[in-house]
C-alpha cells in the first residue's frame, strides 16, 4: 500500500470534493452511455466477422474470476486448478468475495471480469432492482440443482417436516416465522418464495424474510431462532451434521434441473472483450465436463473444501456431491438430479426461457413493478451466440431450442412461451 | 445527536469504531455478525448513518433492507483497509454516500459523516428526478402516439389532431396523457 491508512482526505476527495458533483456526474454518465450505445452499434457484426477471419486471440489472458464459498463455485475453481484456462490461452484467477453486493459492484466497476453468481441477481442489475442498473451478460450456466430448505429442529418437534406440514403449522399457530435467504433478487430468494406460496403461504404477508449471508446461516438458525432457510450446499448439510435442523425439500424437488449460478459479467466486458468472453466459457465448460464424471467427484470435492475455496470438511460437499442424502429426519436417498455441472451440455446452455423464468418471480413478488419486454431482456443478457460458438468447437451439444419446458413443484407448467401471462397468473402474489 | 449503526463481523474492529464514534459524540448502536440481530437493530434504531465494512457478509443483509424500502432508508458509509481508487468507485457506483478508509483520523469522522448525508440526500433526488423525467418522456411519447393514430383515421392534420386532443382533456377535466390512453385503447392501429 503505497498510502498511509490515516489518509482519509486523499481517498474521499473524488467523492465529496468536485466542485460540481452533479455536473461531473452527468458527463460521467453520457460519456458511459455513448460508449456502450456506440459498441452496441458494430459490435455483433464485426465480432463475427472478426472471429470468422480467424482472428480469436483473447483481448486479454488474465481473467479475474468471483465467486462466493458454496459447493457450485467447483467449475470456476477446478477451471484454474486443473489448468483447463491454459488451453484456451487465458489464466484465470479465482477470487473469493465476501457478499453478492460486493460481487455487483466488482462486477460493475471492472475489479473482476467475471463471476461465479446467482442467477436472479444478473437479472436484478439488468433492471436496476434496489441498486445500480447496467446492461448485464450471462455467458452460460454453471450448474442446475443442489440447493435446498432447511426447516429448524424447533419446527421438527411441532411437526412441520415438508411444505404441507409447515403451511398447516403457520395457519395454526400463526406468529412471526422467519426464513432467510441469500440475495433479495437471487435464486434463493425465488426458490423460497415459490415453495411457500405453493404450499398456500404468503411468504410476505404470513412469514418474515431476511437475508443472511450462507456461512452465518447456521449460526443464526442456532441463536436467533430462525424458523429456517433456503442456501446453496454445503450449508444445508452442514446444518443436519451441526444438529440445528434438516432438509425439508431440495432446490431439485422444486424444479428439476433448474437453473442456478451463472457465469456472470457486463455487457460491455463482452463486447470489448469477446474472444476472452469465448475462451472463458471454453474452459468453464471442460471443468464442467470433468466435474460431472463421477469418478472425478470426491477429488474436486477435496479441491474446493480447501480454505481458499469453500473452507469446510470434505464429508458435508462430498455426500450430496455425489447424490447421497439424508435430509436429517430419518429419510436417505439417492437423488438422480443431485448437483449437474454439465449433463451433456443440457446444464451450460442459456436458455432464454430460464432467464426470462427470474424476471416473471421479481414481478410477481412485487421487485419489478410492471412487466418488461421479457424476452428482449432475456435475448440480451444471455449470450447465446458466443455460448453456441463456444460449444460448437468443444463439440458440447447444444439444444435445438432457446427455449425449455419445465413442470414445477406446484404441478404450473413453464415453457417461456406467454411471459407475462404466466408472471401475472399466480394466485399469491404481491 | 445523530446515531451511527456499525455493522462489522470482526468484533474487535468494531469495538475500536464504537469507541471511536463515542469519543466523538454519537450514540453507537452496533452490531456484531450477525446478520439477524442487523435487521432488528436497523428497526429498532432507526440510525441516521449505517456503517459497514466492505469486506463484510453483512452487506448482503443491509442491501436486503434497501430493497424492503424501495429506496435506500439511510446512507451506508463503508470503510476498508484496501484503498485501491476501484473500491471506491464501486461504493460510488453502488449508491455508497461515503468512503473511509481503515485507521480512521478521530477528527475527519465529523467531516465525512456530515457529507455521507449531504451526497445521500443529493443522490436520493437525483433517483426521484431520473424517474420523473422517465414517466414525462413516457407521457410524451404516447401523446405522440395518439395523435398519430388521430391523424390517420380521422385524417387530420397534425395540428388539429393535437388540438382535438386537448379540447377534449378541457371538457372533460382529464390530462392529455389520459386521452392520449384512451385513443390508443379504443382506435384500433
Amino acid at each position: 500500500m503505497s498510502k498511509q491508512p490515516n489518509d482519509v482526505t486523499s481517498d474521499v476527495s473524488p467523492i465529496i470534493s468536485a466542485d460540481n458533483p452533479r455536473r461531473d456526474f452527468l458527463k460521467k454518465t453520457t460519456g458511459i452511455l455513448g460508449g456502450a450505445a456506440l459498441m452496441n452499434l458494430v459490435a455483433p457484426g464485426v465480432r463475427s466477422a472478426a472471429w470468422a477471419a480467424g482472428s480469436d486471440a483473447p483481448e486479454k489472458t488474465e481473467v479475474k474470476v468471483g465467486f462466493i464459498p458454496l459447493t457450485d463455485c467447483a467449475s470456476v475453481v477446478i477451471a484454474s486448478v486443473m489448468g483447463f484456462d491454459k488451453k484456451y490461452g487465458i489464466k484465470i484467477t479465482p477470487s473469493k468475495e465476501a457478499s453478492w453486493a460486493g460481487v455487483r459492484d466488482k462486477l460493475i466497476n471492472g475489479e473482476l471480469d467475471a463471476s461465479h453468481v446467482l442467477y436472479g441477481l444478473i437479472y436484478g442489475v439488468q433492471m436496476g432492482i434496489g441498486g445500480p442498473k447496467k446492461d448485464m451478460a450471462n455467458l452460460m450456466t454453471i450448474n442446475n440443482n443442489g440447493q435446498a430448505i432447511s426447516l429448524s429442529n424447533q419446527l421438527k418437534a411441532k411437526g412441520a417436516v415438508d411444505g404441507a406440514s409447515l403451511a398447516r403449522l403457520i395457519k395454526a399457530e400463526p406468529r412471526e416465522y422467519t426464513f432467510a435467504q441469500t440475495f433479495p433478487t437471487g435464486t434463493h430468494a425465488m426458490w423460497l418464495y415459490y415453495w411457500l406460496a405453493a404450499y398456500g403461504v404468503d411468504p410476505f404477508k404470513e412469514t418474515k424474510v431476511i437475508t443472511v449471508p450462507p456461512p452465518q446461516m447456521i449460526a443464526n438458525m442456532r441463536v436467533d431462532n430462525m424458523d429456517g432457510f433456503c442456501v446453496g450446499e454445503p450449508w444445508n448439510a452442514r446444518a443436519i451434521l451441526d444438529n440445528v435442523g434438516f432438509t425439508a425439500v431440495t432446490s431439485q424437488a422444486i424444479w428439476k434441473d433448474h437453473p442456478e449460478k451463472i457465469l456472470g459479467t457486463t455487457a460491455e466486458w463482452v463486447q470489448k472483450n469477446p474472444n476472452t468472453a469465448r475462451a472463458l466459457i471454453m474452459a468453464v465448460l471442460d471443468a464442467s465436463r470433468y466435474i460431472d464424471t463421477m469418478s472425478n467427484r470426491t477429488a474436486v470435492s477435496k479441491i474446493i473444501a480447501a480454505k481458499s475455496y469453500v473452507n469446510t470438511d470434505v464429508a458435508s460437499i462430498d455426500g450430496r456431491m455425489h447424490g447421497v442424502y439424508d435430509n436429517g429426519n430419518g429419510r436417505k436417498w439417492t437423488d438422480a438430479n443431485y448437483m449437474k455441472f454439465y449433463n451433456n451440455g443440457l446444464v451450460n446452455y442459456p436458455y432464454l426461457s430460464d432467464g426470462m423464468w427470474f424476471m416473471t418471480q421479481h414481478k410477481r413478488w412485487g421487485l419489478l413493478k410492471s412487466d418488461p419486454d421479457y424476452l428482449a431482456e432475456a435475448k440480451k443478457i444471455n449470450q447465446i451466440q458466443l455460448y453456441t460458438e463456444a460449444a460448437t468447437q468443444l463439440k458440447v451439444p447444444v439444444p435445438k431450442s432457446p427455449m425449455r419446458s419445465s413442470k414445477l413443484i406446484d404441478g404450473v407448467v413453464w415453457d417461456g412461451k406467454d411471459p407475462v401471462k404466466y408472471a401475472n397468473s399466480f394466485k399469491i402474489h404481491a | 445527536m445523530l446515531t451511527v449503526m456499525i455493522a462489522d463481523h470482526d468484533a474487535a474492529r468494531a469495538a475500536q469504531l464504537e469507541q471511536t464514534f463515542t469519543e466523538l459524540g454519537y450514540a453507537v448502536a452496533s452490531v456484531v455478525d450477525s446478520a439477524f440481530a442487523l435487521a432488528a437493530a436497523v428497526t429498532t434504531h432507526a440510525p441516521d448513518i449505517i456503517i459497514v465494512g466492505t469486506d463484510s457478509p453483512d452487506r448482503d443483509t443491509l442491501e436486503h433492507l434497501c430493497l424492503a424500502t424501495r429506496d435506500c432508508p439511510r446512507p451506508v458509509v463503508m470503510f476498508t483497509q484496501d484503498d485501491a481508487s476501484e473500491s471506491i468507485r464501486a461504493a460510488l457506483k453502488a449508491g455508497v454516500s461515503a468512503y473511509v478508509v481503515d485507521g480512521l483520523d478521530a477528527e475527519r469522522i465529523r467531516p465525512i459523516l456530515e457529507v455521507a448525508r449531504i451526497r445521500f440526500e443529493e443522490h436520493q433526488l437525483l433517483l426521484l428526478n431520473a424517474a420523473e423525467n422517465l414517466r414525462k418522456a413516457e407521457e410524451r411519447r404516447l401523446i405522440d402516439q395518439a395523435k398519430q393514430r388521430l391523424m390517420a383515421h380521422q385524417g387530420l392534420s397534425e395540428d388539429a389532431a393535437y388540438h382535438a386532443m386537448r379540447r377534449t382533456a378541457m371538457s372533460d377535466n382529464r390530462r392529455l396523457v389520459e386521452v392520449a390512453e384512451a385513443i390508443l385503447k379504443h382506435l384500433p392501429a
